[in-house]
């Protein structure tokens, strides 16, 4: 008797579980359709141009980038604070004189380089050092822009025209996207795969979501926690090179409040901030949706401020929408 | 270039083997790292026997962190003008962008007792107190472009002309598409910080200029004097206007990333005016290969003019050329129009940004 | 005073009171005894008003009342000091003490009288040494329980319920704790003591209420001169009798699992033992005797000096190396280390075992799948849905599938905590039934329960911890649940 019962109380927890995730991304997809709406009617010639949606892609590539490896440590129960401070980084130790002496395939390599590395330190200090993520990545943040401003001595370091094939990542298309637009879709496909095809983006989970659960295990989630800022890093180090692309230029004051921009995004996409669940196409659904705000208000010819308003909004409704799914999902 | 080459090959190498060792790698090749073909002190046009050594001064100097191309030209030129008079002690403060620190650096200037303070402050109107504290005291202060409220505060204010930059832009591009009898042009403005007074200031100026023309800013975004604003700034700007006739950039640091963003999207069809006049922004103007045609100038030659009315003031003399006997309470710089024709005589005034 | 009757409680599948009554006097010490699981920390948190009864009545000085929140019933007069005690460790003695009705006028608080009240207070219970200043982080568990019931005493409270208070104290602290309850007492305080420890209940309590799946199966029963035997045997003897698997002519293979000289210190103290390939040794002992400590240590999951091999091979590297060894953990909190709640049931079932599965950290999904279906078919885990959520299924089903984990692949030791907690009736005989297939099939099972009857009948050999050591060992057959039961809470081997 009380077994039917409960039989009965399961099912209709399953009939809700299945509805919130059947249609998890189906609030952001509507949230962007809205503003595609608003575009259609605010600025109908321009806003649905392609080469208007060309342009919200690769502006959205930078911190895309970035966002797919801020999913990884969130959701494995970290933040990032230092993703901007780092890109920075890598940006000017890409671009010094004396690495772009060597062409742009060792630039690349600075870069990409440079940025795992910073993201391996987080790494080791929170894993090993046990600091907790907020304060090492505080650190790194500061510490980050501080040495970008020493190698740079505070100036803007240009891409040599010798070097230009790196610019030629945004100018250069194909199929009518600039090769940056590839680069950030095979960074988001691969993360995508790393996250839910592989043992390490199960694991990423585990370690997120019940730490104590993951350990006993047998998950050696220290290292697996150093991989993930690791990761995160590394993230940091191809946005660096969109950002080279992009404005010709390495620079420690790149990538200013990406964290914010980064995180922001991520949580939009509903993983939670404690760990353990969340999914990239949340995260790249929450950017886009911050960048297409972006677009519609300078194509309307709208102040920052109100701009800013609107995104403080956004992320308000999105966690109050979200916290109702989490009561539908564990009451 | 003119790099050493195992210094170039232990950087790149160190960077290859991975940040584990950044600190050690990168300050070791911090002077590799981006040799600016550094601003030479400009000289002066002719500042007659002033220059010969007279009595002793000491100049202190306090400015903002120079994170941004210009604030760091005006640190270097204040310093080279300042080591060309032998009669001069320089002592620059701690550079910072917090009012607190700035407050507290240039209180220990005054408790050093220098002879006349330079002042750059991060904000005119919350460093007016401690201005006319040194004032009270005694020590004049030469308030270097942002302006004290209080004229009380300072001996003489040396600065650019933020409403003349405007009207000079403005006047540049109204001129040109009334000759070339565009009517109804469409005009884009990319600001700096948009808070700022000075942002603001320039605005005016340049709307004010193209309404003599008849013409009006069709529309106008802040992006944040940095590079990579300048690209998210003009890549959506570009879109909105599908044609552009001109285009004026506030700023030639920022302006590094419009141009890359205009570059990306590959327009061409209208020309675009910058401003305060970097090296960089020089050098795309003599080569006449991006859409860059002029830039007006807002210099950071003031802070080498700056140290020297500082030590006239100290010296107790007058300016030269002028018939007073002393150091006029106020000078404002002329913007100056920059194109193709005449860079030539200003790309060695310009700023590495 | 107090008198509660016929509460009934129910929580998802578990009825934890079962119409339970209790009648505590103004001014004596009532003992309440039951075994885990028996109802006692339920009926606790419902007189603290921290759950609700689903019927029942609840009356305080005659009359009938409403424990809706902690705070109606601190208003009421009861407090209760839990075991695990809810003090702010950054807060200074007297802020605690305060804490939620501080001395303030227009917000601001008199910290001054809060000191001089907190002083009075502490000097009452015999501890005027601690400085109400002192922050609370700094000081030694007996001071922060004394600093609990000077919080309890700030509440004017008349019934203060005092969860296992002796369980963090040294000898002579306990001693002091108990004069401050006779004096408590003798001032017309009445106090409800929970304790596994008889000697406690006899040398300080005045009355026993016994309760038993969720009843009161004795009330009132004078402390000092009832019998133990009669005592014990009221907290056993099952309503329900469990299906135990036969156990008698099971065949043990070598010594699998070696354990010596274990030691953490303060808590386990040097215990040696082993365990045969196809045997299940059981641990019986109390909560806080360090039988869930020897289990997480031998596993790797909790420091300790000491060697445990597994077929000769020390354990090394925490749990990543015992699992390579082929140690399985399924633990005793099983959602808070155990199971990813959040998903699904395949997921929770190969997160140990995912290696297998993949290739170059590729996972091989379809491998995966049919891998966790096996086992959830070997397992009969109902509903037999791979995608569901772990967290919708019932506790039983939630720790087959914490079990087939280890089943994923060839497990040569298990290591079982509390492997039928918060599972009901029918599902238990499945999971005993369970355990003796797995000791068949060769692996060696080391087994930790609460429940005595449940480690003798499951167990071939069971060790009884006390205090940290092996204080009797035995083949189940030779014990039964009187003599365990003594030896767990007196401490008195045969």
């Amino acid at each position: 008797m009380i077994d039917t019962r409960q039989r009965g109380n399961v099912a209709g927890r399953e009939a809700v579980w299945r509805r919130i995730t059947g249609t998890r991304h189906a609030g952001l997809v509507v949230a962007l359709a809205l503003l595609a709406v608003i575009g259609l009617v605010t600025v109908p010639d321009t806003f649905a141009t392609s080469s208007n949606l060309v342009s919200i892609l690769a502006l959205a590539s930078t911190i895309g980038v970035i966002t797919v490896g801020m999913t990884f440590v969130i959701i494995g129960g970290g933040i990032d604070l230092s993703v901007g401070a780092v890109m920075a980084l890598a940006s000017v130790w890409g671009t010094t004189l004396a690495t772009q002496s060597y062409g742009p395939a060792v630039m690349v390599l600075c870069a990409v380089l440079v940025g795992a590395g910073a993201g391996l330190v987080n790494g080791v200090l929170v894993a090993y050092g046990r600091l907790v993520p907020f304060i090492a990545t505080l650190a790194m943040l500061v510490a980050a822009r501080g040495l970008a401003q020493r190698i740079s001595e505070k100036k803007t370091q240009l891409v040599q025209s010798a070097n230009d094939v790196i610019v030629s990542l945004s100018t250069t298309r194909w199929l009518g996207l600039p090769l940056l637009v590839f680069l950030f879709a095979l960074v988001v496909v691969v993360g995508w795969l790393v996250l839910n095809r592989t043992t390490f983006g199960r694991r990423t989970y585990a370690v997120g979501g019940n730490p104590e659960a993951a350990r006993l295990a047998g998950i050696n989630i220290r290292r697996h926690t150093m991989y993930l800022y690791a990761l995160s890093g590394l993230c940091c180090g191809i946005a660096a090179v969109i950002i080279m692309a992009r404005t010709t230029t390495g620079s420690s004051t790149h990538g200013d409040l990406y964290e914010l921009d980064a995180i922001a995004a991520v949580i939009i996409g509903g993983t939670l901030l404690s760990g353990g669940r969340g999914t990239i196409t949340g995260s790249i659904l929450g950017l886009l949706i911050f960048t297409v705000i972006t677009n519609l208000f300078i194509l309307n010819g709208l102040d920052t401020s109100d701009q800013l308003i609107a995104k403080g909004l956004i992320i308000v409704i999105a966690v109050l929408l979200q916290r109702r799914n989490a009561l539908g999902g564990t009451s | 270039m003119t790099q050493i080459p195992t210094r170039r090959a232990f950087f790149v190498g160190g960077a290859v083997l991975g940040a584990g060792a950044l600190a050690t790698a990168c300050t070791s090749n911090a002077p590799a790292a981006a040799p600016s073909s550094a601003a030479a002190a400009p000289q002066p046009a002719a500042t007659g026997g002033n220059d010969a050594a007279g009595t002793a001064v000491t100049i202190g100097f306090s400015a903002p962190a120079a994170d941004h191309g210009w604030i760091a030209a005006i640190a270097r030129n204040a310093e080279s003008a300042a080591k060309t008079y032998s009669d001069v002690t320089f002592k620059p403060v701690d550079p910072t962008n917090d009012i607190n620190q700035q407050i507290a650096a240039v209180e220990s200037l005054i408790q050093a007792k220098v002879g006349v303070i330079v002042m750059l402050p991060n904000d005119g109107e919350q460093l007016n107190q401690v201005a006319r504290q040194a004032m009270d005291a005694g020590i004049p202060v030469v308030n270097l472009d942002r302006i004290f409220p209080d004229k009380l505060s300072y001996r003489t204010w040396i600065g650019g002309d933020n409403y003349g930059m405007g009207v000079a832009a403005g006047h540049y591009i109204g001129k040109k598409l009334k000759d070339k009898g565009v009517s109804n042009p469409v005009i884009v403005e990319i600001q700096g910080i948009a808070t700022l007074p000075l942002t603001q200031d320039r605005s005016k100026g340049f709307a004010d200029a193209l309404s003599t023309y008849g013409f009006t800013v069709t529309a106008k975004q802040d992006a944040k004097f940095t590079v990579e604003t300048g690209t998210q700034v003009a890549t959506n700007l570009l879109q909105a206007h599908k044609k552009i006739d001109a285009m004026w950039n506030h700023d030639d640091d920022q302006g590094i990333g419009v141009l890359a963003a205009i570059k990306e999207a590959g327009r061409n069809e209208f020309f675009m005016v910058g401003g305060a006049g970097s090296a960089n922004a020089m050098r795309d103007i003599q080569s006449g290969n991006s859409v860059l045609e002029a830039t007006v100038t807002y210099s950071p030659t003031m802070a080498s003019s700056a140290i020297k009315l500082a030590r006239l003031i100290g010296q107790g003399k007058g300016m030269s050329d002028l018939v007073e006997n002393e150091v006029p309470s106020s000078i404002t710089l002329a913007s100056e129009t920059i194109t193709k024709d005449n860079v030539a005589k200003y790309i060695q005034l310009g700023f590495e940004s | 005073m107090l008198e509660v009757r016929n509460i009934v409680k129910h929580f998802p599948g578990v009825r934890a009171l079962d119409g339970v009554d209790l009648d505590v006097r103004a001014g004596e010490v009532h003992c309440l005894l039951g075994q885990n699981g028996a109802g006692k920390s339920t009926l606790i948190k419902i007189l603290a008003g921290a759950h609700q009864p689903d019927s029942g009545t609840i009356s305080f000085d005659d009359k009938p009342i409403r424990l809706a929140t902690p705070t109606a019933a601190m208003r009421a007069g009861i407090a209760t000091i839990y075991q695990e005690l809810d003090l702010v460790d950054g807060l200074s003695v007297a802020e605690n003490v305060f804490l939620g009705h501080e001395h303030s006028r227009f917000g601001f608080n008199r910290r001054g009288e809060s000191r001089r009240a907190t002083a009075g207070l502490l000097a009452r219970l015999g501890h005027p040494e601690i400085p109400p200043d002192a922050e609370v982080g700094g000081l030694s568990p007996a001071a922060k329980q004394i600093v609990s019931m000077a919080r309890a005493l700030s509440h004017d409270a008349r019934l203060i319920i005092m969860d296992e208070p002796s369980a963090a104290l040294a000898h002579d602290e306990v001693a002091n704790l108990f004069r401050i309850i006779r004096d408590l007492a003798a001032h017309g305080v009445s106090v409800v003591y929970i304790s596994h420890r008889l000697e406690e209940i006899r040398e300080i309590g005045d009355r026993v209420t016994v309760l038993k799946d969720g009843r009161a199966v004795a009330s009132g029963l004078p402390a000092h001169d009832t019998p133990t035997r009669e005592i014990v045997s009221l907290m056993t003897g099952r309503s329900i009798e469990h299906a135990f698997p036969d156990r008698t002519g099971a065949e043990f293979g070598d010594d699998v699992l070696r354990v010596t000289e274990l030691t953490i210190p303060g808590v386990v103290d040097r215990v040696s033992f082993t365990v045969r390939a196809g045997e299940i040794v059981g641990l019986a002992g109390l909560v806080g005797s360090g039988r869930s400590e020897i289990l997480e240590a031998v596993y790797g999951a909790r420091p300790a000096s000491g060697t445990v091999t597994v077929r000769g091979r020390p354990v090394r590297g925490g749990p990543h190396g015992a699992v390579r060894l082929g140690l399985g953990l399924a633990p005793e909190e099983r959602k808070a280390q155990a199971l990813l709640l959040d998903q699904s049931v395949a997921a929770n079932i190969t997160l140990a075992t995912l290696g297998n599965h993949a290739r170059f950290g590729w996972i091989d999904r379809r491998g995966e799948r049919a891998a966790a279906r096996r086992l959830i078919e070997t397992l009969d885990v109902r509903p037999p849905d791979l995608d569901r959520p772990i967290r919708t299924l019932s506790g039983g089903n939630q720790q087959k599938a914490v079990l087939a984990r280890w089943l994923a692949e060839d497990r040569t030791v298990l290591l079982l905590d509390e492997p039928t907690r918060g599972v009901d009736v029918g599902a238990r005989a499945e999971l005993y039934a369970l355990i003796n297939r797995l000791a068949g099939q060769g692996i060696a099972i080391l087994l930790v329960s609460s429940e005595v009857p449940e480690v003798l009948g499951l167990a071939d050999r069971v060790l009884v911890i006390r205090d940290g050591r092996i204080i009797h060992q035995a083949p189940a057959a030779d014990l039964d649940e009187h003599a365990v039961l003594d030896m767990i809470m007196e401490g008195s081997a045969l």
